[in-house]
């Protein structure tokens, strides 16, 4: 408004002092000019005024109504722009990514040593690692938003062997607040190493306790089904969940042991900041089902029912992004009972129990882009019954291992590890002491990592 | 059983003005700051990020989960900078309120006119954001944007208090236009700084001054020793006013760099809460301003 006066007074200007040329005569131009001065200067003075009147009244937060010329731009530009959390189109794309795990490994043991190298009394099932170079996977992962009711996620690891459909499934983004379905093939909410890939593990392997009862390799409880979990309106963080699974797990389960689904899980999760830069997670997890495996004694098989219980604890303290330590323990609680049957010729069926456990407990300090980490596992630690027709089998000394662990982070997207164990889990056997260096790259858009 | 009707009652009696509260998750600061501006007491409010964190670097914390399990909106910067935890939260928070494309998901860059945006970007570049510069919030007139559209934002999601949010803003409006009035009596036209990251852009443009040199080689990867003997050879051409850089990282190789070359290092407060004295979005500028003069 100001403005247009202005502007018109400064449009009248040349007008006013044409007239005046006109006239030739100097002192009336003069004084047009004085006057035009003047009148300018008053509705300055009427406009400051008008001002500083609108100024008060906003501060006396009087008027709810915009000042004039001010109005709220309504329209919330959605057009083109692209938003900034899943980063550009996922429409014509969904979000790809690209994850190489690869090692290079030795042990003083043959390839043959640690592919029959099981833990006795736990589990024949033994490591897939050759002395020299190994391909782990190139992991391809794709998720984007479905609609404006699911998520869906798909990991697909490429082998030597082939491919594989690790994870491919959807969740649930509408329901009601705190609930979520999630559907498909998963890994399970059991525990806390199971529910990450073994790409963000902070060791190359999966811990003894997992090995002996969940499995041999890096894969864990990845199975069809359906999971139900519930967030509390509690004052700190609490997850609860349920899982119906189809219970193919071979360590646990195995595919044959019934006719349909038939494993189960229920895990509750909390979780507390002590401070700023401090975390902890913890809680208990329990699966349960029906058993059909051969793992348990060469050429034996065992049918029956299975329940795993694990208790987590997750310390983690991060000030910077150069500074960080972490603590990480799991107990593992296995009861079995069933029949165990001789395949070899004359073999007889005898009653099997078994009530075992085990514990990893690792920390791993962060400094700058150098982690260092150990790992002390172990099995039989307060329970070791394995009882057949109810005589308690020897299985003599405790198997244990323990882990030392460096690596280094070029970026957020390539790492480098080293790592040493030494393997007392094969207590018949020599101990295993093997040596990994790791290289670990992603490429693409790959979704964001847990806690 | 009269008494404890009673009872249920008068807790819902107690209850109803904080249900009426909209309940507000922002990711960083000056975000949460904003949002206060203009909500007052009609809004809680939450902040994921604290003032001393590096924005670049936040894991998603399971009580961050929680907050955005109960908020009513969620208003982030944007540009994909919270791109390694908020999409995570939004998923895990079980919340249908905040998902995107939902009345409650605000995203903060949508209001401002973005710059240095990348076509083409590889990771090779570092972490280079391929939207454009992620760090728009030291500049008014990407502030004033994105405080009219969080108004906007705010009078959708309830209906009720939106002229006391119209006037909250009506009143951030009249503040900024008088700080503005200040700010243009400082003069740092001409000026020349090398800066630890690409933060200050925006600022540069608004007030004149040039960013000569960036201590980082590229983007969240830290400079190499043969960059940084690159580096100080280049200052010592340029002559540059101040090397700068944010409170959350930095500072030893700027000081290093100061004391080498003898050019001033500057540790500028990057966000709401970094710096005492540092409360709100005006005396972040206030103090970002100053430091720089």
């Amino acid at each position: 408004m100001k403005q247009g006066i202005i502007l018109f007074l400064l449009l009248c200007l040349p007008s006013l002092s044409g007239y005046a040329f006109a006239e030739s005569n100097i002192e009336s131009r003069i004084r047009t000019l004085e006057e035009t001065l003047k009148k300018q200067e008053e509705t300055i003075k009427a406009q400051q005024k008008m001002i500083n009147e609108m100024k008060e009244q906003i501060k006396k937060n009087e008027i709810a109504t915009i000042p004039e010329g001010k109005e709220i731009s309504t329209e919330i530009k959605k057009e083109t722009k692209a938003t900034g959390l899943f980063g550009g189109s996922a429409l014509s794309n969904p979000n790809i990514s690209l994850v190489l795990n690869t090692y290079a490994y030795s042990s003083n043991l043959t390839t043959d040593e640690l592919k029959n190298r099981g833990i006795s009394g736990y589990t024949t099932e033994g490591l897939d690692r050759r002395n020299g170079f190994n391909l782990d996977s190139a992991e391809l992962a794709f998720y984007a938003p479905v609609d404006p009711y699911f998520n869906l996620y798909a990991t697909i690891p490429v082998t030597e062997d082939g491919v594989e459909i690790e994870e491919a499934y959807f969740v649930t983004t509408a329901l009601p607040q705190g609930n979520q379905i999630k559907a498909g093939k998963f890994k399970s909410g059991f525990g806390r190493l199971n529910s990450q890939h073994s790409h963000v593990w902070d060791f190359v392997d999966n811990p003894l306790p997992y090995r002996a009862f969940i499995s041999s390799d890096d894969s864990g409880i990845d199975e069809k089904g359906i999971q139900y979990t519930y967030i509390p309106p509690l004052p700190f963080y609490t997850i609860l969940g349920v899982e119906v699974l189809q219970g193919e797990n071979k360590t646990l389960f195995g595919s044959d042991a019934a006719g349909g689904a038939h494993a189960y899980t229920a895990f509750a999760k909390a979780s507390l900041d002590i401070s700023d830069n401090s975390t902890i997670l913890f809680g208990p997890s329990v699966i349960t089902g029906k058993t059909k495996t051969d793992t348990i004694q060469t050429n034996s098989d065992f049918t029956g029912d299975t329940t795993l219980y694990g208790l987590e604890f997750t310390y983690k303290w991060k000030p910077t992004k150069y500074q960080g330590f972490k603590v990480q323990s799991e107990y593992l609680y296995r009861t079995q009972f069933g029949n165990l049957t001789d395949l070899n010729p004359g073999g007889i069926m005898k009653r099997l129990d078994r009530n075992q456990d085990g514990l990893y407990v690792q920390g791993v300090y962060l400094w700058n882009c150098w982690e260092f980490g150990v790992r002390y596992d172990t099995l039989s630690l307060f329970k070791d019954d394995y009882i057949l027709n109810g005589v308690k089998q020897d299985q003599g000394r405790r198997p244990w291992r323990i882990t030392g662990m460096a690596d280094y982070t070029f970026s957020e997207f390539s790492l480098l590890r080293l790592q040493y164990n030494h393997d007392e889990s094969d207590v018949t056997g020599k101990p295993n002491d093997e040596l990994f260096l790791q290289l670990i790259f992603t490429i693409g858009a790959h979704p964001a990592h847990q806690f | 059983m009269k008494k404890l009707l009673i009872t249920i009652l008068i807790m819902f009696t107690f209850a109803t003005p904080a249900l009426a509260r909209v309940n507000i998750v922002a990711t960083l600061p000056w975000i949460g700051s904003l949002a206060n501006d203009l909500g007052k007491d009609k809004v809680n409010i939450k902040i994921l990020v604290k003032p001393y964190q590096d924005p670049h670097q936040i894991e998603a914390k399971p009580s961050m989960i929680l907050a955005a399990r109960d908020a009513d909106m969620l208003i982030y910067n944007g540009l994909d900078l919270e791109i390694g935890y908020l999409p995570l939260i939004i998923e895990s928070s079980r919340n249908p309120k905040i998902q995107p494309g939902q009345r409650g998901n605000l995203d903060c860059s949508q209001f401002i006119n973005v710059i240095e945006k990348h076509e083409t970007a590889d990771r090779s570049m570092g972490d280079v954001h391929p939207l454009g510069n992620p760090h728009y919030h030291l500049a008014a007139q990407n502030i004033l944007g994105v405080a009219r559209g969080m108004t906007q934002a705010l009078c959708n999601l309830d209906q009720e208090q939106a002229s006391f949010y119209k006037s909250n803003l009506a009143f951030f409006e009249a503040t900024l236009k008088e700080k503005q009035k200040q700010w243009a009596q400082i003069s740092l036209k001409g000026k020349r700084f090398v800066a630890y990251h690409r933060f200050f852009e925006y600022l540069a443009q608004e007030f004149g001054f040039q960013i000569v040199g960036y201590v980082e080689e590229k983007p969240g990867i830290p400079p190499s020793a043969g960059y940084i003997e690159k580096l100080i050879e280049d200052m010592k051409r340029l002559k540059p006013d101040a090397i700068i850089t944010t409170t959350y990282y930095g500072k030893d190789e700027i000081n290093a760099l100061s004391q080498k070359i003898g050019v001033k290092s500057i540790v500028l407060p990057h966000d709401v809460g970094s710096a005492p004295g540092v409360n709100d979005w005006f005396s972040l500028m206030d103090t970002v301003l100053k430091s720089l003069q």
